[in-house]
């Protein structure tokens, strides 16, 4: 069965009131919507809050839940109005919430930029800042893949016509490249 | 290749090694937790491999961790919609009020702890004033009239004063519990302990004033509040979000000696793993010890468990331990603790006394 159809049916026995669906539905898009929520802002803190926030919410009004024709868009809509609501209220990140309601300057988070910001540490953050500069461009997007998507080698080698062994070269060399740099 | 022969990038670039850093399977995650066990010797390059890993994956990691805050909070909420129904004379209560778990999740946590010696201040005699105590229960949520809620801890008490959301809205705390206060301007909100008063302006916090402990501590999550001593009315403090005051007890019994009373304003301590602060662990129904000698573990349980406990050898207090215990008994925790580093307990005279 397919990922959104198994959401739909943990979607209408959360409806009805079971607590097993509401976590399977919990575990099924936790992944996606933590990296959605990442792309948003890079605090992963705040995201990973937020998604628990969300779920209490979606369990206290169980009963009051309409039928869903996509439960992860759903999810995704609720989860940004979470983290806009959040933002707003934590009112220091003015940048993030302006450019998250602009709907004409929208713009994603890139990957380095995602990876950075999570890092609480000043120094680490100028390392990995670094560090990621030496990598080659396909060396970067095949560690995107690889730890932020979370593809497999197989998947990652058929997304961009290579074998699965270049890709794991590919991805080794990186994170020689990088352990060596971040050191 | 033989994992035993591995390095931290073969580890980090190795997929069922990725999903147990991940969490994203149960088993990979039995099989690592294993193999590192087998392994102890591999230790410092599995914690380097899992620290690539994190990075790379922008902390994706501890999906468990998060389960459990949410089967926490939903075991909360399932709680408070009990005492809701046990509570039916609280006519004024919309359920959207009292709803503090988002509050909790944010984190507003005031924790206050006061000598027993303090605690002997005449309370005000009134006909109308109100009880309600813990007893034995570990945790006993009550709806206050005016819509706040509190979750008392076991052998906590709170005394509404008289007139209670007519006049005033003052109450008495002895023992520790946590607070969803209703905001309304016009009427603040007191908790007096033996020691201090605590203005609080509609938030959420957590206050404890325990019998027998030589500090009082006030930690503040988020809102605002105004600390001010019994004994020396002007001075006042207003604690910023993440901050705690201590005052150690023994020198208020002195406070004409200029200076003598010490306190420090220091930031909340959080929890490495997951970023809440240990002040709050309480109130999500769990005990937590992050590598802590068994001297401090013992005085945890004894709080936490509500019975004396007692070492007969110096030896053993140095032990260290980490785990988390959930509503077990504490001859459950002990057993547990002793698994990882053997010491052995009897239990005399309602003492527990642990030994080598």
């Amino acid at each position: 069965m397919s990922y959104e159809e198994d959401n739909c049916i943990h979607w209408e026995r959360l409806r009805s009131g079971d607590k097993q669906a509401f976590f399977a539905l919990y575990n099924n898009t936790y992944a996606h919507l933590l990296r959605f929520g990442l792309k948003i802002c890079g605090n992963d803190e705040l995201v990973k809050d937020c998604i628990t926030q969300l779920f209490l919410q979606l369990w206290s009004k169980q009963q009051t839940l309409r039928p869903v024709s996509n439960v992860q868009a759903y999810l995704f809509t609720a989860l940004k109005r979470h983290l806009i609501d959040q933002l707003t209220y934590q009112s220091k990140i003015h940048a993030a919430v302006n450019r998250m309601t602009d709907e004409a300057s929208e713009r994603e988070l890139s990957y380095e930029e995602i990876i950075i910001q999570v890092q609480q540490d000043e120094e680490l953050k100028q390392r990995l800042h670094r560090a990621m500069k030496a990598l080659t461009p396909r060396q970067t997007e095949l560690i995107r893949l690889k730890f932020f998507e979370g593809l497999t080698y197989e998947q990652i080698a058929a997304q961009t016509s290579q074998s699965m062994k270049t890709a794991y070269n590919t991805v080794y060399d990186a994170i020689k490249t990088l352990r060596r740099l971040l050191k | 290749m033989n994992f035993q022969d591995y390095e931290a990038v073969d580890f980090a670039c190795d997929e069922s090694f990725q999903r147990y850093c991940l969490e994203e399977d149960d088993a990979a995650i039995l099989f690592w937790e294993d193999w590192i066990s087998q392994y102890p010797g591999k230790k410092a390059v599995i914690q380097e491999a899992r620290h690539m890993v994190e990075l790379l994956s922008a902390k994706q990691g501890n999906r468990l961790e998060q389960l459990r805050h949410l089967k926490d909070g939903i075991a909360q909420y399932d709680l408070l919609q009990h005492a809701l129904v046990a509570a039916p004379e609280n006519e004024t209560i919309s359920l959207r009020r009292v709803l503090p778990y988002a509050a909790i999740l944010a984190g507003i946590v005031l924790l206050a702890t006061t000598a027993y010696l303090f605690y002997q201040k005449q309370l005000p005699h009134s006909a109308d004033r109100m009880l309600i105590s813990a007893g034995n229960e570990l945790r006993k949520t009550v709806v206050l009239p005016d819509g706040s809620s509190i979750i008392l801890r076991k052998n906590s008490t709170v005394e509404l004063a008289a007139g209670f959301n007519q006049v005033n809205r003052d109450l008495t705390l002895t023992g520790e519990a946590f607070f969803d206060v209703t905001h309304d301007a016009q009427h603040p909100f007191m908790v007096h302990t033996a020691l201090v008063d605590i203005k609080v302006l509609g938030t959420v916090f957590n206050v404890s004033a325990y019998t027998g402990n030589g500090q009082m501590e006030t930690a503040l999550f988020k809102g605002k509040v105004e600390v001010a001593w019994k004994a020396m009315p002007e001075r006042k403090i207003t604690l910023q979000p993440n901050q705690k005051l201590i005052i150690n007890a023994a020198t208020v019994q002195a406070p004409t000696a200029a200076g003598a009373q010490t306190y420090k304003v220091m930031p909340l301590d959080a929890d490495p793993v997951d970023h809440k602060a240990k002040e709050i662990a309480w109130v999500r129904n769990r005990l937590e010890i992050e590598n802590e000698p068994l001297v401090e573990i013992a005085a945890k349980l004894e709080k936490w468990y509500g019975i004396p406990v007692t070492f007969a050898d110096d030896e053993v207090k140095n032990y260290r331990y980490s785990g988390t215990f959930e509503s077990e008994t504490i001859m459950k925790a002990l057993d547990a603790l002793q698994l990882s580093y053997p010491f052995s307990f009897r239990m005399v005279n309602g003492v527990i006394i642990i030994s080598k």
